[in-house]
């Protein structure tokens, strides 16, 4: 989660996203998730916490991402693992919408 | 910054698409990694039927004098609880089966105890079979020499080796002294499942033995005999998955093998003939394997011919090979240091062991 040295990076437009959709985001050499889930915003790692697989390439299931390699799933909400292989949460980052931008708190 | 180039370095090289050389466009895998409950659902109930039908008339041959017969209708009842077990099993380690998770968990459960391994120790070893498939000394999935002989066949397929593996595995993580192939799969704070699970998989088979000691014939004619007549049929079908191929390459396309086989055999099996499609995108359910083989047809080999077919030239090679006879087989898919010629068997000229497991 933020910190006090925490900081709005810009991610992309807000229609980069469709409805129950996720896409990567990198920055300062960390990878992250985006999802949008029935109207609202979720943010998380972008690597999976048992394997380091990247999560873009998996499964959105409501609220819950599955990893591509193993199925290991974690709530977006809250970043707990939810089944499979993984025992690690995943760290979950605030994400805000200004006029059609879209900020995610790192 | 590039989506592919920082990150990219922290995650960790697996055996997959990525590592194949195969892609397809990202949404396309998405659409066929959708989930539902209603194709695992029918499949269930299709194999529940199934299972009645082939256990009632394996009731009515008790009523015959007819060993054959009954032997008949048990290796039936066998196939149908035994292959499917593997398949359901395998299915919902991964989780993909049903969209709903207790379902998957409550097969899990079902399918892994009729295949005779303990649920947990199932879903984290075959992730490592993922990570590193057919890679000597990290694929925890490896359970027969490679290049086979016969005696490797023999050991597979009549199932002694699944057996005494697993009644290994059972033992020891019962008892919590992990093996370092185990410890090395499981994570730290989740070895105490794969002990409590152990310990409950003993308890369910023990009640079992008990059962049958006591006169409950049943155990045995329905359940005990049919699976150890339906294990080889089983192993029929998993022996498909590697052998012959290459060892410790990164492609999936060397390593791994689909092929071909009835509508029937690809309802026992789950779709898993598919094969190479399920080691390149294992988030892939069953009832999607079909339309993801022919996605990505024209980057794969073509699927081997025939479940009887392969199988009998697998046979036909391992038996060759242990004759001091050449091994090239007309239509299996080999990698090339399997191949012998006849003209170099002659010559006493033999493919060394590279993989040699420790029963
Ligand atoms: S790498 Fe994600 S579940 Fe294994």
């Amino acid at each position: 989660m933020a910190t006090q040295d925490s900081e709005w990076i810009f991610v992309d437009t807000v229609d980069a996203l469709d409805e129950e959709d996720f896409m990567r985001f990198d920055h300062g050499g960390e990878t992250y998730i985006l999802y949008k889930v029935k109207g609202e915003m979720f943010a998380t790692d972008g690597l999976c916490t048992h394997e380091a697989q990247h999560l873009e390439d998996g499964v959105l299931i409501g609220h819950i991402i599955e990893c591509p390699l193993h199925q290991g799933r974690f709530d977006i909400r809250s970043g707990k693992c939810a089944g499979g292989p993984v025992c690690e949460h995943l760290n979950t980052y605030r994400v805000k919408i200004e006029g059609d931008k879209l900020f995610i708190e790192l | 910054m590039s989506p592919s180039s920082l990150p990219q370095a922290k995650i960790l090289p697996a055996t997959t698409a990525a590592s194949s050389n195969v892609s397809l466009e990202r949404q396309l895998v998405r659409n066929l990694a959708q989930r539902s409950d209603r194709p695992a659902l029918l499949w269930l109930a299709s194999w529940l039927t199934a299972l009645a039908v082939s256990g009632y008339l394996l009731y009515l041959t008790t009523a015959t004098s007819s060993t054959l017969l009954f032997l008949a209708a048990a290796l039936l009842l066998g196939s149908i609880l035994t292959v499917p077990s593997y398949a359901i099993s395998h299915e919902c380690a991964h989780g993909t089966a049903f969209r709903t998770r207790w379902l998957n968990e409550t097969c899990l459960w079902i399918g892994s105890l009729l295949y005779f391994e303990e649920p947990y120790h199932r879903r984290y070893s075959h992730t490592r079979h993922h990570t590193y498939t057919w890679h000597v000394g990290k694929d925890s999935q490896m359970p027969f020499d490679t290049p086979m002989t016969l005696k490797g066949w023999l050991l597979e397929i009549s199932g002694i080796a699944l057996v005494i593996y697993e009644t290994k595995v059972f033992a020891r993580n019962a008892l919590g002294k992990f093996s370092p192939q185990t410890r090395g799969f499981t994570p730290e704070n989740t070895l105490g499942k794969l002990k409590w699970g152990a310990r409950a998989c003993i308890l369910i088979y023990a009640t079992l033995i008990i059962l049958l000691v006591r006169g409950e014939t049943w155990v045995w004619t329905y359940l005990l005999l049919p699976r150890l007549l339906g294990g080889p049929v089983m192993l029929l079908f998993t022996l498909l998955q590697h052998v012959e191929l290459k060892e410790n390459s990164p492609s999936i396309l060397e390593s791994t093998r689909s092929f071909t086989t009835s509508a029937i055999g690809r309802w026992l099996y789950m779709n898993m003939n598919n094969h190479i499609e399920h080691h390149l995108y294992p988030q892939v359910p069953f009832y999607a394997l079909d339309k993801l083989r022919q996605a990505v047809e024209n980057q794969v080999p073509p699927p081997d011919k025939g479940f009887w077919r392969t199988n009998l030239e697998v046979l036909s090679v391992v038996v060759r090979r242990s004759l001091g006879m050449g091994t090239k087989a007309r239509g299996l898919r080999q990698a090339a240091h399997m191949v012998v010629s006849a003209a170099e068997a002659k010559k006493g000229k033999t493919s060394p062991f590279a993989h040699k497991t420790t029963l």
